[in-house]
């Protein structure tokens, strides 16, 4: 910065916002070594708390400044600038705040420090507090890094929010700025991205990164007991915090499966995009460790997986960041993320985390002190002479190998086999098929990074491809869901166990077939590339999933005695088995509109037809599509965006079109992707959506509604035919019916006066309505006098102008009216059957969660 | 040995069977000789639009049908038949990612990826697909 003050600048917020960054950075960095020195020396810790404080004040001293500067619209900062604008609804300033990443960043900080200060007050100091508090306080000094902007070495640290717009590399050369000293007074901000002008888009965002936030709980208890060789006793203290992470990551993350089945035209709630992908493995993850865990405190062991767990949900929620904030997925996603050019740190903060893990699980110092130095050494090297991805490869797989031993030579280890009818045996292997199922969804989205490693050109998977590789693990958790319930912890008697499983398995597979016999093999399923063994995974989901309802129902009610307070589990259960069920058969059984409409004419036009999925709506006209008649009325513009209606009717009883419910699909004219993009229209009802956005329209609105331009009409064409030939008009079929004379042919060769010869046309419309047309073809003392015929209703205009006697045609001239050529919509519509199966399974998974998280505070401070 | 270890060998033998599998199945980014030189197999193309050639789109006849022109990365220029919608605003794109095989002298597309200039996108969701 120049230190020179533009006229309209008001420096002082900058000033302060930077003073706050400063000072939350170095308050995370005292906090994190006050800490650090307060395990060896307990009277450090008074000024690790204050350190902390200070943090998290700066912080919200930091947030504080950006709000004020986005309220009151100091467009000379960048930030202010490029993410809000004054035309803006202020309900939206939230969104505003973190559509950037600095701000994203900041909701994340302020989470942990959220967190971390009621953590600060529930342990106590001489033991977790510390451990624990180290580690946030770490994550704290890099995640304050990142809002530095500063330079080390010709190295960016950071992303500064109170950038000013003139010193930013961006915008330092706008026309305005250029000019000597001055800010103009009317400047106005580039605005928010109107994709996220959407409620869900205000809470989404702060749900899923308090979710982030707290998978930090787990990975701080768990380093915190590696650190200090005490392995079981976090995990009680730990246990409520860890269900509260599922609880609200899992919220976070439907609920932009919601926003994306709203605003977005993914034709779907979930695309298994990079985005959506890097939310869902920590969720995972954390719900491995959370039963891990469960598994720990009834019976004790499973160590190592429950630390491996918790410690794994946060580097893959840093991995994550990683993935979507550095400009990686660039070439192989539709999602262009700016690169703000912090790849390198944020592939640092990962490794940093990774090495801190295994270096605290040796055991041995010489064992210690050598990964440490070859591990910097690799570092220095790397930074020298390049390499870097070779050596990165060597170190990750050299920590590999270091991981392995120290799990082999240090870890401690269970002595006694658990029983195959046992809770924990079955529940540990739930735990790693969503271990599993988490790696192999993180390895297809890691696919760009794979290529950026190897130099491979591999592109990322179809939605079909995890759809089909994550079937056998839904099956097979859904069965580990409904039978574990029944077995007890330790050991179960199995003719008990099987007894009682018996009657939820028995129910599933008569219910379950039920369906899934008539869903899947008496009814086409027209999803594209669907072969038999799909059909066959369908009906094996659909029966498992209704087992573990079943069971886990039977569970509640007969176990339990429908006690909701203790059934936490059991709810929660049932929850995600309905979201699991749901999404199968609504995206399963999804039924394209258009297709339907198209199936009469499918042989004409041969099987390329098949894949057909649009369908083309012409304004006024109507047309059938599936079991509706809809009538594409009007567009019309409001701000950015096109509303489109689209009118649904139903035959009734008297085969007449009722009017059932009208759609009003958008295309957004979105400035900030440079691409329009369509938002979807759903009609809601209680078994079935119907759901419909745009693929193509014409975006101008025409503004000329003159009547004198819609009445003219346009040029005339001639056809040539004989009686009972066809006309193609633009909205009907003109069909020459017939001719009829005032003269016999006789009568007119002996008396020349008069001959008057009518074409009587018929004039079919799409919807089958029909209107005639009389064109005359008079001849008068040897002069042909054509008199025309208009057909008000169909704007067409008819002249009956030649007879050839030679070959018997008649020759007709037809002008359609301008306002005939009228405007068109190219549309898609499905059927999403019973996906409010999912949405209440998500409300009864999320109810259950909570009572869970509430049972096991409860349990904890009787314990405690 | 443990029963919890012939799970865990299972769990990497299916991570490991994953990680082939999947690999010898992943479609590849590629240019239009390597698609021509392999008809059966499916493509993902990049390259951009040739403003030059005629687009057709005609949703009267089949609105899930548009022909252009791609250039690709090597220069080398196809016609492609994409069978689905023409997108919207399709002319600004400044890159295309067609995914799909090549059939005579035509390239058949059933998805496209377009990226759009757009100099203030950030962070957040950018999606478009179609």
């Amino acid at each position: 910065m120049n230190g020179v003050q533009y006229i309209q600048e008001r420096l002082w917020a900058g000033n302060l916002g930077n003073a706050f960054v400063v000072l939350s950075f170095v308050g995370a960095l005292l906090s994190f070594f006050a800490y650090y020195l307060s395990s060896k020396n307990l009277s450090f810790l008074k000024l690790a708390r204050l350190a902390f404080n200070i943090h998290g004040f700066a912080v919200i001293g930091i947030i504080g400044t950006m709000f004020w500067m986005l309220l009151n619209h100091y467009f000379e900062y960048q930030y202010v600038y490029q993410h809000s604008n004054t035309s803006m609804d202020m309900k939206y300033i939230l969104s505003c705040f973190w559509e950037g990443q600095e701000g994203s960043f900041l909701l994340w900080t302020f989470w942990n420090i959220a967190l971390g200060t009621i953590l600060k007050r529930q342990l106590k100091p001489g033991e977790w507090e510390i451990p624990v508090m180290t580690v946030f306080a770490l994550v704290q000094v890099f995640l304050a890094s990142m809002l530095l902007g500063v330079y080390v070495f010709d190295y960016k640290i950071g992303s500064n929010p109170f950038l000013l717009l003139r010193d930013h590399a961006d915008f330092s050369n706008l026309p305005f700025l250029r000019k000597e000293g001055m800010v103009p007074a009317t400047l106005d901000g580039k605005g928010l991205n109107p994709l996220l002008m959407n409620y869900w888009m205000t809470i989404h965002p702060p749900t899923l990164f308090l979710g982030f936030s707290s998978t930090l709980i787990p990975f701080a208890f768990a380093i915190g007991a590696l650190w200090n060789k005490k392995y079981n006793e976090w995990q009680k203290i730990a246990l409520p915090w860890t269900y509260f992470c599922i609880l609200i990551l899992g919220i976070g993350i439907l609920m932009g499966g919601a926003w994306a089945y709203e605003a977005l035209s993914f034709g779907g709630f979930w695309a298994w995009d990079p985005v959506e992908n890097s939310s869902l493995v920590p969720w995972l993850i954390v719900v491995g460790a959370g039963h891990t865990m469960i598994i720990n405190k009834n019976k004790g062991g499973s160590l190592f997986t429950t630390h491996f767990l918790a410690i794994g949900g946060f580097l893959l929620v840093l991995y994550s960041t990683f993935l979507t904030r550095s400009g990686v997925l660039g070439n192989a996603s539709v999602h262009a993320f700016t690169d703000l050019g912090m790849t390198g740190q944020l592939v640092l903060y990962v490794l940093t985390f990774i090495f801190i893990t295994v270096m605290l699980l040796i055991n041995d110092k010489l064992f210690r002190v050598s990964y440490i130095m070859v591990s910097l050494l690799i570092l220095f090297f790397g930074i020298l002479y390049g390499y870097k991805r070779a050596l990165l490869m060597l170190w990750l797989g050299g920590s590999g190998i270091v991981t392995f031993i120290s799990y082999y030579k240090y870890f401690p280890k269970e002595k006694d086999e658990e029983d195959l009818y046992s809770r924990e045996f079955w529940m540990f292997l739930g735990s790693l098929v969503f271990l599993l199922s988490g790696l192999i969804i993180t390895y297809f989205t890691s696919i760009p990074v794979i290529n950026k490693l190897f130099n491979t050109e591999f592109a990322p998977p179809k939605v079909a491809v995890y759809n089909s590789w994550m079937m056998p693990f839904a099956i097979l958790i859904m069965i580990l869901i409904g039978a574990s319930q029944f077995l007890k912890y330790k050991k179960t008697d199995p003719k008990k166990f099987f007894k009682r499983i018996s009657y939820s398995f028995l129910l599933s597979i008569l219910f379950g077939l039920a369906c899934s016999i008539p869903l899947y093999f008496l009814t086409k399923t027209e999803a594209k590339g669907i072969g038999t063994w799909d059909l066959v995974g369908f009906s094996a989901l659909l029966v498992s999933g209704l087992f573990a309802v079943f069971a886990n129902l039977d569970y509640y009610l007969m176990v339990l005695k429908g006690k909701v307070s203790k059934s936490g589990a059991a709810i929660a259960h049932i929850g995600f088995a309905m979201v699991l069920i749901g999404a199968l058969i609504s995206t399963s059984k999804k039924v394209t509109l258009a297709k339907n409409m198209a199936d009469k004419k499918l042989e004409a036009l041969g099987k390329d037809f098949d894949d057909k999925e649009s369908v083309l709506l012409t304004q006024g006209d109507t047309v059938a599509m599936g079991p509706y008649l809809i009538v594409y009325k009007e567009k019309r513009r409001e701000g950015i965006d096109i509303f489109y209606t689209v009118d649904y009717l139903k035959l009734d009883k008297n085969k007449k079109p009722e009017f059932e419910f009208t759609l009003v699909p958008i295309v957004k004219n979105n400035p900030r992707m440079g691409q329009s993009s369509a938002e979807p229209a759903t009609k809601h009802y209680l078994s079935r959506d119907i759901y419909s956005h745009i693929t193509f329209a014409n975006m101008s609105i025409d503004t000329d509604t003159s009547s004198k331009k819609k009445n003219a009409f346009g040029e005339a064409k001639n056809y040539v035919g004989h009686v009972g030939d066809t006309i193609f008009a633009s909205n009907a079929l003109v069909i020459i019916d017939s001719l009829r004379s005032n003269l016999t042919k006789s009568q007119y060769e002996k008396n020349d006066s008069l001959l008057e010869v009518t074409a009587v046309l018929k004039c079919k419309t799409t919807d089958e309505k029909i209107f005639f047309a009389y064109p005359k073809f008079i001849i008068k003392k040897n002069v042909v006098i054509p008199q025309e015929d208009v057909v008000d209703e169909l704007g067409l205009k008819l002249v009956f102008w030649k007879i050839n006697p030679d070959d018997g045609t008649i020759e007709i001239t037809m002008s359609e009216k301008l306002s005939n050529n009228k405007d068109f919509i190219v549309m898609k519509a499905f059927v999403f059957p019973y996906i409010n199966v999912l949405w209440l399974g998500c409300l009864i998974m999320a109810f259950g969660t909570g009572i869970a998280v509430i049972e096991r505070i409860r349990k904890f401070k009787l314990q405690s | 040995m443990k029963k919890l270890h012939i799970v865990g060998i299972v769990v990497i033998a299916i991570a490991i069977g994953v990680i082939f599998v999947s690999l010898k199945n992943t479609s590849t980014y590629a240019d239009f000789t390597q698609a021509i030189s392999n008809p059966e197999k499916e493509y993902h193309v990049v390259g951009k639009l040739d403003k030059n050639q005629p687009q057709i789109y005609d949703p009267k006849i089949n609105a899930d049908q548009f022909i252009f022109t791609l250039i690709d990365n090597k220069g080398i220029s196809k016609q492609v038949v994409l069978h689905k919608s023409k997108p919207q605003d399709f002319e600004k794109s400044e890159q295309i990612v067609l995914i799909g095989k090549m059939d005579g002298n035509e390239f058949h597309a059933n998805d496209i990826l377009m990226k759009c200039p757009s100099k203030y996108n950030d962070g957040k969701a950018q999606a478009q697909l179609n």
